[in-house]
């Protein structure tokens, strides 16, 4: 089982194997080869590819992976295996609705209990002084609301769970 | 600039982020004391950390705590400010808020609360400067007679612009370009400016295809004197919202550049203006219009300052304090040419979608002829309350191309972690080969959609970023280091 | 340490006939274990996507760590039963690495005989077991079986070492606390349902993974209760109800990472201290072997040429090289672990014997292992030797072998001949891991020297009752006696039986060798003791 990261949507799978002395990668369908990284201050380091160097400045923030390397700043996804197959059938009876943009909360239209169909609107939110409506994507029984008027989010944040209607 | 006594010893920050900022810089010079008015969702700006005072205000939203006049004319008065810089945006260009700062014995650091009146109405505006035998473009104004409205509007012919007349930053404008579609054009355009604006009035002028937006600097004193420091060329814009400016446009001649400057040295002195302001026009086949006057200090303002080497900051708050303007036009000159790129929290990758986030690590470019104009600061999140800009990045160099080079190697080097921007995006602009000719106009980052898409990154760079990626992702490496020597030395091997 | 110098002519026409005899040799084991691996009626495999199964090496492809070998056990069990229709016995066995740790995988093979389990199925997988309590490994099992196969039943069934052997095996390796995680991907019904009760952690795939003692059709019979195989015993049933299942996998896939997970979780103890450096490839090419071993079985060759494509450096340090030269004995180093080798030149004498027995015990006091490179016919007879007491020398050698606590790894390179077998090492002296080459030959006597004692027992036996054997009837005689030999001495029937571990391509003995080795270290090493040698 390759270890798998999201990089603008599109997943990479690797593996990264011991060698005497460092690391060897390999890509899935991609290059193979040894690497090494050398943190010199605080994300800040050297990348080796192939006896290759280059700066590189980085950040970890849980599994997400800011990378700032030839003048670009890229940010790549760990994929945990477990959530990622655990979650392939629709979170075993769950469904959620996410946000779609960073925004703020404007009016909750359901509360917990309420049948909904696919479509029903759930929540209104607002994200740079546009309104948009997050709707059910399915039909399902309101489980829980995970935020409350004038609320913040970042994207993809859940906002409602729903469990599979009856 | 010569040390100079001031009647006041504080001045009150009426605004956020870079600006603030900017304007601390300029107070610290000067010997003035900061105050500043802040939301807690600012709490950890930088702005904040630098005032010798902040101020809480609050608000139903944070945006609304800073048009909130009442509270922030309090503010002053608390913290003993005897002036006030609006900044831009928020509440520096409504006159009543002007007016209240005066009322309360307060100076306002910007024109007078009449000049904000008369440039904030679209109509008043252009009527005054069409009076004033000013050039402006061929339109038709609802209110003057509305049952012939759209007749009139029909007379100037295609292309033809509807705009609500109370709006400003291209909201609610429309181009129409078949006067089959102009009474939908119209109706849209109303209701937007009823919905943004509370006022549904309209008008319509000639739009100019291919369109450059050119403005010019002024500064008043309160004596009469009237000085432009030149234009800026804004036409590289998205949605009519601004993203790279530099002066001197490479469209005009020295005959048109001094045209253009002198024109909007007149329009200010016509209406006896005090302060820093900017006058915009619409520049195409060799015609310039008369757009609209900003009656405040602009986004954009560091590249005047690169060229002409005058903190305009400073001379905003001379003029507060009643000193007369230290230099005359002959004074005023240009060296060399300066570009500014603005720092967006945004994606224009995935269609310019608002980002957010914590700035997990931030670093700017050092050397000489870079200057970064910045409101954030390491460890701060970054969320959809305000708008996205972040900083700005400025550049100045002998010549325009080694300008552009400049800005572009100060835009890679600008490190942002935690908070996607579309810094990527400005280096693509930059490197364009429309832009480097010096061949934009407001529609042509529109018309060249790829510049924002960006192309897939190289084979490349992936491999480096998963490299990087695999090298620090704690699971990755722990499970390469788990696996015993022998086995790793012997490989993918089956007997 | 000094490397051997080969005296092999790579050049020499024996050489060059030996090579291209062994590498078809060795393309015909490739092939008959890649029919195994992977020849199957498509519409078996075509069943296995219909219910949503994975094929049992994309199974274990997902579960081990990418980039990692994988030493397969007894691959052609089987082929020589059941009309060679039951490859592999239906069972895939090996040590892998998963989440870093070296472990047995033992899973069932859902697209030989829906997986069922037969004798040689029960068989291999108590000595994937036996394998684990032995080096104290953890296991993984992948269960997937449709259970006995039940008209064979009195064959795998009763007996000590039959079907129950393997829930005691689990049973004590999880007293002597080497976990074992079971993934339910298939139905385990009846005896199989103990295999992931039995196991530390279990999980049950959803839809497909299924524990009950008995299923549907069976509970019906006995008690006319109708229930569907979910309700029965389905994942979602024993992971919230019973308590059964440790943990829901909505997918295959999912079961496997989760396993890797808990694998994860394992403590890892430190292994039995070997001596050990880096490791460095022989001097000499691993495929000369090719060339060396001889086309023909009765052909005598020198082993240090085989060590010399094995050890590392081509470096071996001899003990007592001048005495009893029929055994090789000395010191090498495999992947940088030091081992004790002892390999055949030869019949064995008396005093190779007592050398055998004294290096053993050197090696078992230096906790050395001890690594049997076997090419016997078997011990010298004769009326001089058994008065300087070859056969109480001989049993000295046995009483070494099978006192001695380091693990002993035995490689059948030839021929491998009566109480030979047994002073080498053989299976029944339990060493660690046990391998055969292709050409390699097991038996209590050759093939003739069998033939030609049976034969003429049998014409002695007519000869009372005055009766004459002619030249034909001898040869009717002989003739299905040798064929028999033949047929049930060779490498394949051996493997076949699972009297061995496997069949290995020359050149990957180094590797297969240094990953049992490791394997092996899991196990502390216990104190030499031995039983009482016949002086």
């Amino acid at each position: 089982m390759f270890h798998k990261f999201d990089l603008g949507g599109v997943m990479h799978e690797l593996w990264l194997a011991p060698t005497v002395n460092g690391y060897y990668l390999r890509i899935l369908d991609g290059w193979s080869g040894p690497v090494a990284f050398a943190e010199e201050s605080t994300g800040r380091g050297s990348l080796t590819v192939a006896g290759t160097s280059e700066a590189v400045a980085f950040a970890v923030d849980g599994d997400v992976i800011h990378i700032h390397m030839r003048g670009r700043t890229r940010s790549l996804r760990y994929v945990d295996p477990l959530r990622a197959l655990a979650s392939v059938d629709g979170d075993d009876g769950h469904n959620v609705a996410r946000a779609p943009m960073p925004g703020t909360v404007v009016a909750l239209k359901v509360v917990p209990g309420d049948a909904v169909t696919a479509g029903t609107v759930l929540v209104v939110i607002e994200s740079m002084k546009l309104e948009t409506q997050i709707r059910a994507s399915q039909d399902g029984i309101v489980e829980r609301l995970h935020v409350k008027d004038g609320d913040s989010f970042d994207r993809d944040a859940i906002l409602v769970t729903l469990s599979q209607g009856n | 600039m010569a040390a100079i006594s001031f009647p006041f010893e504080t001045v009150l920050i009426a605004n956020r982020g870079e600006i603030a900022v900017r304007i601390i810089g300029s107070l610290r010079k000067l010997g003035l004391r900061a105050a500043i008015v802040y939301h807690e969702v600012d709490a950890a700006t930088p702005a904040v950390a630098l005032a010798d005072v902040a101020f809480k205000i609050s608000g139903r939203t944070p945006v609304s705590a800073y048009l909130d006049a009442e509270q922030i004319v309090t503010a002053a008065r608390t913290v003993g400010a005897g002036a006030l810089h609006p900044g831009y945006g928020f509440l520096s260009e409504n006159a009543g808020f002007a007016r209240a700062v005066a009322a309360a014995g307060i100076a306002f650091i910007g024109p007078s609360p009449e000049a904000i009146e008369l440039m904030g109405d679209k109509i008043r505006a252009r009527n005054f400067v069409e009076g004033n035998g000013f050039p402006v473009a061929p339109s038709a104004i609802e209110e003057s007679d509305p049952p012939t409205f759209l007749a009139r509007a029909r007379s100037i012919g295609v292309p033809l612009l509807v705009k609500p007349s109370a709006g400003g930053g291209g909201k609610g404008m429309r181009i129409v370009r078949d006067l089959d579609l102009l009474e939908d054009a119209v109706a849209q355009a109303r209701s937007e400016g009823q919905r943004y604006f509370g006022d549904g009035r309209l008008y319509i002028e000639r739009y100019v295809e291919k369109p450059r937006h050119i403005e010019v600097q002024v500064l008043g004193d309160a004596f009469g004197n009237v000085v432009h420091l030149f234009e800026r060329e804004c036409s590289v814009q998205r949605r009519f919202q601004k993203i790279i400016e530099e002066t001197p446009s490479p469209a005009l001649s020295p005959q048109m550049r001094q045209r253009i400057c002198e024109t909007a040295a007149g329009i200010a002195r016509a209406a006896g203006y005090r302060n820093a302001g900017t006058v915009e026009f619409i520049f195409g086949g060799g015609e310039f219009y008369f757009l609209e006057m900003n009656t405040r200090l602009q986004v954009e303002h560091p590249v005047t300052e690169m060229i002409t080497g005058v903190d305009l900051v400073a001379e905003q708050i001379a003029i507060a304090a009643n000193r007369p303007l230290s230099f005359r036009q002959p004074d005023i000159s240009a060296q060399g040419h300066a570009i500014e790129a603005r720092l967006y929290a945004e994606s224009p990758e995935r269609g310019f979608l608002p980002t957010s986030g914590k700035v997990l690590m931030l670093d700017y470019p050092h050397e000489q002829g870079v200057r970064v104009d910045s409101g954030i600061a390491q460890g701060q999140s970054i969320t959809t309350a305000f708008d996205p800009m972040l900083a700005k990045v400025i550049v100045h160099a002998p010549t325009r191309d080694a300008a552009v080079a400049k800005a572009i190697r100060a835009v890679q080097k600008v490190v942002l972690l935690g908070c996607e921007t579309n810094a990527a995006f400005l280096a693509r602009v930059l490197g364009d080969a429309g832009f480097r000719s010096g061949e934009v106009h407001t529609g042509y980052l529109d018309e060249n959609p790829t510049i924002a898409s960006g192309i897939d990154g190289d084979p490349d760079e992936v491999t480096g970023l998963l490299a990087v990626a695999a090298l620090v992702t704690r699971p990755v490496r722990d499970a390469a280091d788990a696996v015993p020597a022998l086995h790793a030395a012997i490989g993918d091997w089956r007997n | 340490m000094q490397r051997i110098v080969s005296l092999t002519d790579t050049r020499a026409q024996e050489f060059r006939t030996n090579d291209v005899h062994n590498r078809r040799l060795a393309a015909e084991l490739r092939e008959r274990q890649q029919a195994a691996r992977f020849a199957r009626p498509e519409r078996d495999l075509e069943r296995l996507r219909r219910q949503n199964k994975m094929f049992v090496r994309d199974r274990i492809q997902a579960l081990l760590d990418p980039g990692t070998p994988f030493l397969e056990l007894s691959t052609l069990a089987g082929n020589k039963a059941y009309d060679n229709e039951v490859p592999g016995a239906a069972q895939v066995v090996g040590i892998g690495i998963v989440s870093g740790r070296e472990v047995i995988v033992h899973a069932d093979d859902a697209s030989v005989k829906g997986g069922a389990w037969y004798p040689l199925s029960v068989k291999k997988i108590v000595r994937a077991l036996d394998v684990a309590i032995e080096n104290r490994l953890p296991v993984v099992h992948l269960c997937d079986s449709a259970g006995g196969f039940l008209p064979l039943q009195a064959e795998f069934f009763a007996d000590r070492y039959y079907a129950g052997r393997i829930f005691r095996n689990q049973s004590i390796l999880s007293k002597m606390g080497v976990p074992q995680v079971a993934v339910v991907m298939g139905h385990c019904t009846a005896g199989g349902a103990y295999v992931p009760a039995l196991s530390d952690y279990n999980i049950i795939v959803r839809g497909t993974g299924a524990i009950f003692l008995a299923g549907p059709p069976l509970v019906k019979a006995a008690t006319g209760e109708e229930v569907s195989v979910e309700e029965l015993g389905g994942a979602d049933m024993h992971t919230s109800v019973s308590g059964t299942g440790d943990y829901f996998a909505s997918s295959e896939m999912h079961a496997l990472a989760i396993a890797r997970d808990i694998v994860a979780r394992f403590n890892r103890i430190p292994k039995a201290a070997v001596d050990h450096v880096a490791p460095e490839q022989p001097a000499y090419d691993p495929s000369e072997l090719y060339g060396i071993i001889p086309k023909d079985p009765r052909v005598q060759f020198d082993m240090r040429e085989i060590v010399a494509r094995l050890a590392d450096g081509s470096r071996f340090h001899e003990y007592q090289p001048r005495y009893g030269q029929t055994l090789v004995c000395g010191f090498a180093r495999l992947h940088g672990y030091q081992i004790g080798i002892l390999a055949n030149n030869g019949v064995l004498f008396s005093d190779s014997a007592l050398k055998g027995a004294h290096f053993i015990q050197l090696c078992d006091k230096n906790r050395t292992p001890l690594l049997f490179l076997q090419n016997i016919t078997g011990f010298m007879v004769g009326r001089d030797y058994e008065r300087r007491g070859i056969t109480k020398d001989g049993a000295k050698l046995i009483m070494a072998v099978a006192g001695a606590a380091v693990p002993k790894f035995t490689v059948v390179c030839n021929g491998s001949y009566g109480a030979g077998t047994y002073g080498m090492s053989g299976r029944a002296f339990d060493p660690r891991f046990m391998f055969t080459w292709p050409q390699s030959q097991i038996s209590v006597m050759g093939a003739e020297q069998a033939a030609g004692v049976l034969t003429d027992i049998k014409a002695k036996q007519l000869a009372r009752n005055g009766e004459r054997l002619s030249e034909p009837q001898l040869a009717a005689i002989r003739e299905p006696i040798l064929e028999d030999y033949r047929e049930r001495s060779s490498a394949y029937y051996a493997t076949s039986e699972l009297w061995d571990d496997g069949i290995l391509d020359p050149v990957d003995t180094r590797n297969a060798l240094a990953i049992a080795l490791s394997a092996a270290l899991n196990a502390p090493i216990e104190a030499p003791h031995y039983g009482v040698f016949r002086m």
